[in-house]
């Protein structure tokens, strides 16, 4: 009943998240052409009839390549939400459940992980293969598990020996009936601010990667490259600039203020 | 002169009244017993007078204190040191971080306002009153029950308070620590007013005073203690009464002493938590249909006996022999606070149909089980946090029958309900080992309660 009302910062970041999940998936259907094609002809031009949301420094069309560069963040916040916390959840139960060995070994990869500070362990995985969408979402699922894996394993260490699971246990419920009925219900609400800060990271490291030329390569686009390539025209194109900032700068909004209607 | 008077207070949810217009007046040296079961509204009566009701309820009529009318915004400046509460739960009023000793210090230096030397000699002398002296430095989870009450009202009293109310001040407590409990709180009632709420009809005969029954938020009786409680006039009033273990019928008829066959041999068993052993060299049988009573001081290892049994626990020493071939889902244990026993997520009907289909328990069965145990078919449909304790606690039991246990562990099932509640469960479980043949071992810390109940007792020291 609670998960369908809805706080008021949480209707306005789902209806932002609504409009940039439309924009990225109908922006070709709405204008024609592609986004890799040169016209260096007909650069660094503001936004007209022609092109939505003007071109960049080799003529492409910025209305395009911003769908697509969102397409590909979207994308990716997807991937790494769905992959560290089904691995989070998992390992959690398992960590909490069964028994010391396989809990102090978790633990012992936590730690070495946590050790490192997230962004380094990013780079150094694209470090190794630049520009691979594959790598970078394997690295940031990487770190981003750990989150789901130590607040699932503190919920469900704390269940595990509670009354109502050694009830169900007498009773001879199987533990897929305890992580459904026990576990789970606890668990769920508060995997959600997770994933919604989740998400938000996720695309910032990316863009951040891209900032610094070791994420997603040319021509693909992305957000972090395209405000790095842009950068030098600000004084002459401010917009353009203005563009790929504003785009990132709503995505996480939206995910903080989806998260944070939850946790109350 | 008079400490309390109320004129016509009356509290509603929204358009519901949850207590009736209650007009009473109480003077210095009078002890105000509030009788009744749980969800009678006493507890509403005690928040209405200390004016911290929550904020979802309304509150109507007037409060005079110390002879003026106090309005319920201003009445937080009297909390403490003219006005105090004793809540339920005493591990829910004290801090869980700091030591009890200096939790009273701190009473003592900012409540009643005291310098910090004059306040830690205070605290130190009635510590040791209260036989806590050595408990000093120890932290709330450290205290047995009894304890942690008694620290819970040195707290209240410290202010200086000339008024006390006390909410349920005995509930878990066994009958020593209770009688405790009861002196403390007469000894404070000599220089102020006192008001108990509670559904303890025991604790009422012992304190005294003047007697209000309530039931569902309307008074039924009211007068002196010896009056009310020897010659109860309200139908209500006599069943909560007759209520009390002490006044149960020695049950002859439900108690044939025919004894099945033997279904658990315990050898030289020793039990404990860790590493520490609590009980050991406990020899006995135990026969099917038979109803034995566990008893000893809370903290002796009743519950891990349970465990240790049901194989819950491993035995540190000896031996635990079964002589019953029965699947282990029929090895049940009945839990003391049956809220934290179920799960809150799903309706109870889904965790009855859960247990039904996994054993494959005949459906039919269920109806007839369920109008015995005095529930309802639409309480299914809530959830575990949408019922009373006492209901949750029948539900348990009926999901349990259902399973036909051979062996029963009932872990003080009924410490925490009404005496009324605890006549009907108890009873049901004597009734269950007798028509099924289940084995039961019941827990409990009253006395009278064993006694009814059981065919023989176990008796467990350290």
């Amino acid at each position: 009943m609670n998960r369908l009302k809805l706080s008021l910062s949480q209707k306005i970041g789902f209806s932002l998240l609504l409009v940039l999940v439309l924009y990225s998936a109908g922006a070709t259907f709405l204008q024609a052409g592609d986004s890799a094609s040169q016209n260096l002809s007909h650069i660094l031009s503001a936004p007209d009839g022609q092109f939505w949301l003007g071109t960049d420094h080799y003529g492409r069309n910025m209305w395009l390549r911003l769908a697509e560069a969102l397409q590909l963040s979207l994308m990716m916040a997807v991937l790494c939400v769905l992959t560290a916390s089904i691995t989070g959840v998992t390992l959690g139960v398992l960590a909490a459940t069964r028994g010391h060995t396989l809990d102090r070994l978790l633990d012992f990869v936590v730690t070495l992980i946590l050790a490192l500070p997230g962004l380094v362990l990013v780079l150094i995985f694209a470090a190794i293969a630049p520009g691979s969408f594959l790598v970078l979402y394997i690295a940031i699922a990487l770190i981003q598990w750990i989150e789901y894996f130590r607040v699932t394993r503190a919920i469900v260490q704390r269940l595990a020996v509670s009354p109502a699971v050694q009830s169900s246990k007498l009773m001879g419920f199987d533990n897929w009936y305890l992580f459904k009925r026990h576990y789970w219900p606890v668990i769920a609400p508060q995997l959600f601010p997770l994933a919604a800060f989740g998400a938000a990271n996720a695309v910032l490291m990316m863009a951040s990667l891209g900032f610094v030329s070791v994420g997603i390569q040319p021509p693909t686009a992305e957000l972090g490259q395209m405000i790095v390539e842009l950068f030098p025209y600000y004084s002459e194109a401010p917009w353009l600039l203005a563009q790929p900032l504003i785009v990132l700068a709503m995505f996480v909004l939206a995910c903080h203020l989806c998260g944070k209607g939850a946790e109350q | 002169m008079n400490l309390i008077t109320t004129h016509e207070l009356a509290v509603y949810a929204g358009e519901t009244q949850l207590l009736q217009p209650m007009s009473l007046t109480l003077s210095a040296g009078e002890r105000l017993t509030i009788l009744g079961q749980t969800g009678s509204g006493k507890s509403l009566l005690a928040q209405a007078i200390m004016g911290n009701l929550p904020s979802s309820l309304r509150c109507t009529g007037q409060v005079e204190l110390f002879g003026e009318t106090v309005e319920e915004r201003f009445r937080p400046a009297l909390w403490g040191n003219k006005l105090s509460l004793l809540p339920q739960e005493p591990w829910n009023a004290l801090s869980p971080l700091m030591k009890v000793g200096n939790q009273l210090v701190e009473t003592y230096r900012w409540v009643a306002g005291q310098k910090k030397a004059q306040a830690q000699a205070n605290a130190e002398q009635v510590l040791t009153d209260y036989g806590l002296a050595s408990s000093d430095h120890k932290r709330v989870d450290e205290l047995s029950g009894g304890m942690a009450q008694r620290v819970a009202i040195a707290c209240a009293m410290a202010g200086g308070a000339p008024v006390l109310l006390a909410d349920e001040p005995t509930k878990g407590l066994d009958v020593s620590r209770r009688d405790q409990v009861v002196q403390l709180l007469l000894k404070q009632s000599d220089q102020g007013a006192l008001v108990t709420i509670t559904h303890d009809v025991a604790v009422a005969r012992q304190i005294g005073g003047r007697v209000m029954v309530m039931k569902q938020g309307v008074l039924v009786e009211d007068g002196q203690a010896e009056e009310v409680l020897n010659t109860p006039q309200h139908p209500y009033t006599q069943s909560l009464i007759e209520a009390d273990p002490v006044r149960w019928p020695k049950g002859s008829e439900t108690h044939f002493a025919e004894q099945g066959d033997a279904l658990i041999q315990v050898n030289q068993l020793a039990i404990g938590r860790g590493n520490t052993i609590l009980v050991s060299d406990l020899n006995f049988t135990v026969h099917t249909g038979e109803v034995i009573g566990v008893v000893g001081d809370s903290g002796c290892g009743k519950s891990t006996l349970g465990d240790t049994l049901l194989n819950l626990t491993p035995a540190m020493a000896g031996r635990v022999e079964r002589f019953s071939s029965a699947d282990q889902y029929r090895w049940q244990k009945l839990y003391q606070d049956p809220t934290a026993a179920v799960s809150h997520a799903v309706s109870l009907r889904t965790l009855l149909m859960d247990m039904v289909s996994l054993h494959k328990v005949d459906t039919d069965r269920i109806e007839p089980l369920m109008a015995r145990l005095g529930l309802d078919d639409d309480l299914l449909n809530r959830t575990a946090s949408q019922i009373s304790g006492g209901e949750l606690q029948r539900f348990c039991m009926l999901r349990v029958l259902l399973l036909d246990p051979v062996f029963l562990f009932a872990d003080e099932p009924t410490s925490r309900l009404d005496p009324i509640t605890t006549r009907e469960v108890s009873q049901l479980l004597v009734d269950a080992a007798k028509e099924q043949g289940c084995a039961v071992m019941l827990v409990s810390h009253d006395p009278a309660l064993i006694e009814k109940r059981c065919d023989r007792v176990i008796q467990l020291t350290t």
